[in-house]
């Protein structure tokens, strides 16, 4: 089986019409970072402080809302997370200007006090050893004995009620008890009457101070432009300027379009999107690299051949590597995408919008910025010997 | 060639064996990220300056203390905005000569300005040992009481040789909010004696002229009910020295008061001890006030003489008094603590990641084979063996490493999974071309694999130069994807020129004389 065998596209005559769409597409992109919606940047960039909540049923978004604007400390977004059926949300709260601190509490605090009972066991936001300690107390059991002797009594019920939470998210109700062996009959009953199944648990929270949120900045930009040099020099020695400069464009034009469409869709950019924009660059610059090495090969081959001819011919002997390896990168980070969960969701989503760009740039940025500045310098010299 | 093979087979054999060795239990070796397995992570400041505001206060209260014995009570004593250094107006009747000895003997560590009025700031370099001291102080503290605690794997550690920030991470927290509480609260146990106790604070100061006399402060409490409910609150005025203070604690337990209410009964050191007792014994019948993080804890009446124990008394539960004995034992913090960064990741979000990643991960890869296997034949074997050592390979490596596996070290995975297929098919369409040229089956399986080496080198080489990059800028997530990357590059060069072509070689060597190659 082969395909793209033999193909004799002439893929350089057309390359003003590629360029210039490709620019179209990247003013788009600037004027949507720059002049409309602009980046989102999470938690990560941004600083705050972010909450992932899990609901029992369906949120009441504005009663979240009324809780956390009550603190009165900073704006508060909430955004869907996951699936609707899984009432989960992203509530985010900007610092008070310039704070650092512990505001996961403080928040943590409000929306129990909105959600949460008047009973002092909140089976969704305590911890094991709070449990038992709490059942210690009470002592459903009649275990007697010492506080130590009672704690290790009900230690295995606090952990698998604790278990449960993690494996569910949220525990809705006493009947969901029901199905633990480790509790004894009679605890069950006393949570049953005693505990509360507050509506919401807490399934992750970030806190990004002020300090820390620009030191993430200030390095994942050293990181990426002494990354994006490092690329460069090396094309450079490996090849020539040109190209190096060709596979740098390159890049700028995938990572400006992807950013254009996580602008679109309005997703945060946080370390792990970082992540995926250089797992981006790096596809992008492997493919460009692999073309740039036969344009290379045939250069040697055959002497005296314009630039233009090899650059088609080279682009067209790698065509059925590119398709395939690129076709199959793109199907695994499709299955990421669709498959992967929420967690991944934004990191699969630039790959797939990435990989597309990245192969189309090796061919429509990289190879005519190499070709344009191959031409200008060679009349140059040319120019320099007729004026000898 | 024949020996050749064997030697190729045998370092594979050798490589994939220790991979396994270093893989194996997969859950003991590979360890998983906060942000996979649930847990969390701290970035604290040990806010430096106020170790070298008590030491100013130290100073302060020496020096007045020497000119007040002298009979020389400096009109001003009050330390400078910045809190490096304090301003001293000397009183008119000071002898300059009893004022400059008091200077050179109490304030050695101080540049002094002297004058008519006196600023002494602390010096540079002492400050800054104060400060060092005081992160180090910080994170041994820290650590005792995390230990204590009981967390497994925990990691501790300042960040950065200079900085004045901590890293905590803990997997598998499950209470993060008593974490932070046991992580941040000073501890600074003090116990004082009491001048007297009022409802309010006007009622308190009343007798001292509406304001606190030099040796004193004002404290406050909580009053409780019989149930140890909080009813209200209650103002002491105590002594600024302390009698003994949590340096003086050789040991702190849970225990219970006299109604079996929890309680934190402590022992002394024998310095504290010594201490305790002459205090006990002159005082019999005073009040004095344990007070915790300036908040009177609770103000008994001295009965008897007490050497070498006490117990503090107060609303706690039982696992408050737990935490309180933890931190008293594990000592006090030299400075309070602000949070700069929090991540919580409850097991659930991370369960839930893991298993999704990895579902879809599996049907990625599998749909990778099965088209190598449907597009290059018996080729596709050879590649899919080569893909199968690769990731056999880097989890053998990341246990080596003992490297952690993040969400974008996983993004880092799939890179280098991509670009391990990539050289395979780079090979592989060489190899057809070479055929279609009509070369035989050995030199067309030579030569693909000597043209292509060009381009991997080149292609895996840039990779790495970047990741290398990121590596010495990036931050955690960043750098976790660096690592991954670079170690991941090195084996799919491995895999895909050394073992994908030492298949080829030992398929060629059973049929000498191949005129086919199902690729």
């Amino acid at each position: 089986m082969r395909f793209f065998h033999n193909t004799k596209i002439r893929f350089m005559e057309y390359r003003w019409h590629w360029i210039i769409a490709s620019t179209v597409l990247n003013l788009v992109a600037i004027g949507l970072i720059f002049f409309g919606p602009g980046l989102k940047l999470g938690v990560d960039f941004a600083g705050g402080t972010q909450l992932t909540l899990k609901f029992k049923s369906e949120p009441d978004l504005k009663r979240v809302r009324k809780a956390l604007e009550a603190l009165g400390l900073g704006d508060v977004t909430i955004q869907r997370f996951d699936e609707a059926s899984a009432h989960q949300i992203l509530v985010h709260m900007q610092n008070p200007k310039g704070q650092e601190g512990d505001y996961t509490s403080r928040m943590i605090a409000a929306l129990e006090k909105e959600f949460g009972g008047a009973q002092a066991i909140e089976i969704n936001l305590e911890g094991s050893d709070a449990l038992r300690d709490t059942l210690a107390q009470a002592d459903p059991d009649k275990a007697g004995g010492t506080v130590d002797e009672r704690r290790a009594h009900y230690k295995a019920m606090a952990d698998a009620i604790l278990g449960l939470r993690k494996q569910v998210g949220v525990v809705t109700g006493p009947d969901q008890l029901a199905g633990l062996a480790a509790l004894s009959p009679a605890t069950r009953a006393y949570l049953a009457q005693n505990a509360h199944f507050g509506d919401f648990a807490v399934l992750a929270a970030d806190n990004v101070g002020p300090v820390v949120g620009k030191d993430l900045r200030q390095k994942a930009i050293y990181a990426v432009s002494f990354s994006l040099l490092g690329m460069l020099i090396y094309i450079w020695f490996r090849f020539k300027l040109q190209y190096g400069i060709g596979a740098i464009v390159a890049n700028f034009h995938d990572t400006l379009i992807t950013l254009g469409a996580l602008v679109v869709t309005q997703r945060p950019i946080d370390l792990p999107t970082i992540a995926a924009l250089l797992t981006l660059v790096g596809y992008s610059t492997n493919d460009t690299v692999v073309i740039f090495d036969r344009i290379r090969e045939r250069l040697k081959l055959e002497r005296g051949k314009p630039l233009i001819t090899v650059m088609d011919e080279a682009i067209n002997a790698t065509l059925s590597r590119t398709i395939i390896t690129s076709g199959l990168t793109w199907a695994v980070v499709l299955a990421l995408f669709i498959f992967g969960g929420d967690v991944i969701n934004t990191f699969a989503f630039v790959l797939v919008i990435g990989i597309v760009v990245g192969t189309y740039s090796s061919i429509y940025i990289a190879s005519p910025i190499a070709l344009g500045m191959s031409n200008w310098i060679e009349k140059r010299k040319s120019a320099a010997r007729r004026r000898r | 060639m024949q020996r050749k093979l064997t030697w190729r087979w045998a370092l594979i054999a050798a490589v994939t064996a220790a991979a396994v060795f270093f893989m194996l239990p997969l859950d003991k070796r590979i360890h998983l990220g906060l942000d996979l397995k649930g847990g969390i992570h701290l970035v604290l400041q040990v806010n430096t300056g106020d170790a070298v505001r008590a030491e100013v206060d130290d100073a302060m209260e020496r020096v007045r203390g020497d000119l007040t014995a002298k009979g020389f009570a400096p009109t001003t004593l009050q330390r400078l905005p910045d809190g490096n250094g304090f301003l001293l107006k000397p009183a008119a009747n000071t002898s300059a000569q009893e004022l400059n000895k008091v200077i050179d003997d109490r304030l050695p560590e101080f540049n002094v300005n002297r004058g008519v009025e006196i600023t002494a700031t602390l010096k540079a370099d002492v400050a800054r040992n104060i400060r060092d001291m005081a992160v180090r102080q910080g994170l041994e503290t820290i650590r005792n009481r995390i230990d204590q605690f009981g967390v497994s794997e925990p990691v501790i550690q300042r960040q950065g040789l200079e900085g004045n920030r901590i890293v905590v991470q803990l997997p598998g927290v499950d209470d993060p909010g008593r974490v932070k509480d046991l992580i941040s609260s000073t501890a600074f146990l003090e116990i004082k004696p009491v001048v007297s106790v009022a409802p309010t604070q006007e009622a308190l100061l009343a007798a001292s002229g509406g304001k606190a006399p030099e040796d004193s402060e004002v404290l406050s409490g909580d009053i409780e009910d019989i149930e140890g409910r909080v009813s209200g609150k209650e103002y002491y005025l105590v002594k600024r020295a302390s009698v003994i203070s949590g340096r003086d604690l050789r040991n702190a337990r849970r225990s219970q008061d006299s109604y079996g209410q929890p309680a934190v009964s402590f022992t002394l050191n024998p310095e504290g001890a010594k201490k305790f007792d002459a205090y006990t014994a002159a005082h019999i019948g005073d009040r004095m006030a344990i007070v915790l993080d300036n908040k009177v804890r609770s103000a008994p009446s001295i009965r008897g003489r007490i050497s070498d124990s006490g117990i503090i008394e107060g609303n706690f539960t039982v696992q408050g008094a737990e935490d309180l004995a933890l931190v008293l034992r594990a000592g006090a913090l030299p400075a309070s603590i602000t949070y700069l960064e929090e991540r919580t990741v409850g097991p659930s979000l991370g369960r839930d990641s893991i298993n999704r990643g990895i579902t879809a991960g599996i049907v990625g890869l599998v749909l990778v084979a099965v088209f190598m296997l449907v597009y290059y034949k018996g080729a596709g074997i050879n590649a899919n063996v080569a893909l199968v050592l690769n990731a056999v390979l880097l989890l053998g490596a990341i246990g080596a490493l003992g490297a952690t596996l993040t969400l974008p070290g996983i993004a880092g995975v799939i890179l280098t999974i991509g670009m391990a297929v990539d050289s395979n098919v780079l090979v592989f369409e060489r190899i057809r071309e070479e055929l279609e040229l009509g070369k035989t089956v050995r030199n067309a399986i030579s030569l693909g694999f000597s043209r292509a080496f060009g381009t991997i080198i080149d292609t895996h080489v840039t990779t790495i130069v970047s990741a290398l990059f990121l590596f010495q800028f990036g931050t955690g997530p960043i750098k976790g994807f660096a690592v991954t990357l670079t170690v991941g590059l090195l084996i799919s060069m491995f895999t895909s020129v050394f073992v994908s072509r030492t298949i080829f070689e030992t398929e060629l060597s059973r049929r000498a004389q191949a005129k086919t190659l199902s690729i």
